[in-house]
C-alpha cells in the first residue's frame, strides 16, 4: 500500500521529488503552524557508531527509558548509552558506571544477560559482574531505521540525510525553513 | 537474653543474607511502557518500525530469531502482560498471544486507538495514551483511553479522559501514573475505571518514562531521575479509609 510515511522514509528522494512540497512523516497530519517548534537531527559518523566504551559514572544529561533489575537501574542516556545505578536505597541512588553505546535507546535483561541496541544493531552483554560487563554478541540490523523523526509532534524538522551519518537523537533548535513535519 | 544482643544478631543475619553487590539474580527485569524490547519467558521480543521479531533465548548469549511478523508501519512500543504482548503503533493497538512463544499469534488489532503512545495492561483493562496535535487523529485532543480487554480478540473503549501531552504510563493496583512531558506527572485513582480521578499532579518534573514497582515510582525527566514512594488507599477494619499517597524520595539532577 502506498503511504506518504513510507515514501518519506526515503528522505532525500522525498526532498528531491517534492522539493516544493513539505515532507509529511505521518499520513493525514495537518501542517504545523509557522511558529511551531523546530528540531534538527544530531548525527554521528557510521564509523563511530560502533565505538563502545565502559567507563566510570558519567553526568546525567538527557535521560530516556528506564529498565530495572533487582536493585539496579539502567537509565538510558538518549543516543549515548546507559547509566548503571545502584538503587539499593531509592532515597540515595548511586551511579556505578556508564556503558557508552552510540545510538542506544532500549535495554532488557534476563538473568545476567543484557540486551541493548547500538543504533540498528542488537548487542548482547554478560553482566555477571556489573562493574565489568562484557560484550558477547552483535546481531546486525535488528532495529532498522530508528530515530527518523523527533519524539515531539506537531513540529517541523530538518529532514534526515543518511549521507551525514546515523541520527543519535533530535534537539530543539532554530532551523531555517525545515521541510519535514509530523 | 539482652535484647540489644538479639537486635545485633538480627542485623548480622540481615546483612549476611544480602546478596553480593553486582551479581544479578536469575529472572527478567522490568521495563516501562515506552520500551521496544521486552522479555517474556525464554524469548526476547523486539518491535521495529514495521514489525515484531521474536528471538529464542535458550542460549541467552546467542539469540535465535524464530519469527518476523510484519505490522502496519509506525510501531512504537511493546508491553508484556500475562501471556500476551500489547503493541502500540501510530494506527492502533495490536494484541498478540504467546501460546506458542516462538511464534506470537495476533489476537486483535484495535484500530479505534490511533496514534497509540503507548499501552499498559492490568486485569481486564488496557490503558492507552494518545498524544494529540498530530497523527491520524487530525490534530485531535490528547487522551487516556481505558479499554476493556476481558475479550482479547474484541477490545472496546470503556472511557476516554482528556490529557495534555502524555508520553509514558504505568499502572499498579488502583493507581495509574501518566507522564505529561513538560507539563508534569499525573497520578490517577483508577479504582473505578469509569470514573478515574486525578489525585496528584507534579508540575515540577518534565516527565518522560515511568515505572511503578513495589511502591517505588521511577521517573525519567528532562530535569533528572526522580523517585517517589507511593501507596494505594487503605481501608481499615472499622471502615476508615486512608487515601492514597505519593511523595518524592530522591532526585538525581541533570548535570
Amino acid at each position: 500500500m502506498f503511504s506518504i510515511s513510507s515514501f518519506c522514509l526515503r528522505g532525500l528522494v522525498c526532498l528531491s521529488l517534492l522539493s516544493l512540497t513539505m515532507c509529511r512523516w505521518e499520513r493525514f497530519v495537518p501542517e504545523p503552524g509557522a511558529n511551531s517548534p523546530t528540531y534538527r537531527p544530531v548525527y554521528i559518523s557510521m564509523a563511530s557508531l560502533q565505538t563502545l566504551a565502559l567507563t566510570g559514572p558519567q553526568p546525567l544529561k538527557n535521560p530516556g527509558k528506564i529498565y530495572v533489575k533487582d536493585t539496579y537501574l539502567f537509565i538510558n542516556e538518549v543516543g549515548m548509552g546507559f547509566h548503571i545505578v545502584d538503587n539499593t536505597d531509592p532515597a540515595n541512588p548511586r551511579k556505578l558506571a556508564f556503558v557508552g553505546i552510540p545510538g542506544n535507546t532500549d535495554m532488557a535483561i534476563k538473568g545476567s544477560t543484557l540486551y541493548a541496541n547500538n543504533g540498528p544493531d542488537l548487542l548482547v552483554y554478560s553482566i555477571a559482574n556489573l562493574t565489568n560487563i562484557s560484550l558477547t554478541k552483535r546481531l546486525p540490523n535488528v532495529l532498522p531505521l530508528p530515530n527518523q523523526f523527533p519524539d515531539a509532534t506537531n513540529v517541523r524538522f530538518e529532514c534526515p540525510d543518511p549521507r551525514r551519518g546515523y541520527i543519535v537523537r533530535w534537539e530543539a533548535a532554530p532551523v531555517n525553513n525545515p521541510a519535514c513535519f509530523r | 537474653m539482652n535484647p540489644r544482643y538479639l537486635l545485633a544478631g538480627l542485623l548480622l543475619i540481615g546483612s549476611a543474607c544480602q546478596k553480593d553487590a553486582g551479581t544479578p539474580t536469575p529472572g527478567t527485569g522490568t521495563g516501562g511502557s515506552l520500551a521496544r524490547f521486552t522479555i517474556a519467558n525464554d524469548f526476547l521480543y523486539v518491535v521495529k518500525a514495521d514489525g515484531l521479531t521474536a528471538y529464542n533465548l535458550a542460549n541467552p548469549n546467542d539469540p535465535q530469531k524464530t519469527q518476523d511478523t510484519p505490522l502496519n508501519f509506525g510501531v512504537e512500543t511493546i508491553f508484556p502482560y500475562r501471556n500476551n504482548l500489547f503493541i502500540g503503533t501510530q494506527t492502533g493497538m495490536y494484541i498478540f498471544g504467546l501460546a506458542n512463544p516462538a511464534q506470537p499469534q495476533q489476537l486483535s488489532f484495535f484500530q479505534h486507538v490511533q496514534r497509540c503512545d503507548p499501552v499498559v495492561a492490568q486485569g481486564n483493562f488496557a490503558y492507552v495514551t494518545l498524544r494529540g496535535g498530530s497523527g491520524c487523529r487530525f490534530g485531535g485532543p490528547s487522551t487516556l483511553d481505558i479499554i476493556d480487554i476481558s475479550n482479547l480478540s474484541q477490545p472496546r473503549v470503556l472511557r476516554t479522559y482528556p490529557m495534555q501531552s502524555p508520553h509514558g504510563l504505568g499502572v499498579d493496583g488502583e493507581l495509574l501514573f501518566v507522564t505529561e512531558g513538560d507539563q508534569g506527572l499525573k497520578v490517577m485513582d483508577i479504582s473505578n475505571p469509569l470514573d478515574a480521578k486525578l489525585i496528584k499532579f507534579f508540575t515540577d518534573v518534565r516527565a518522560f518514562d515511568v515505572i511503578p514497582l513495589r511502591n517505588t515510582l521511577l521517573v525519567t525527566a528532562k530535569n533528572g531521575l526522580f523517585q517517589y514512594r507511593y501507596r494505594e488507599a487503605v481501608t481499615a477494619p472499622d471502615g476508615t479509609v486512608t487515601p492514597p499517597a505519593i511523595a518524592l524520595i530522591s532526585k538525581l539532577p541533570i548535570e
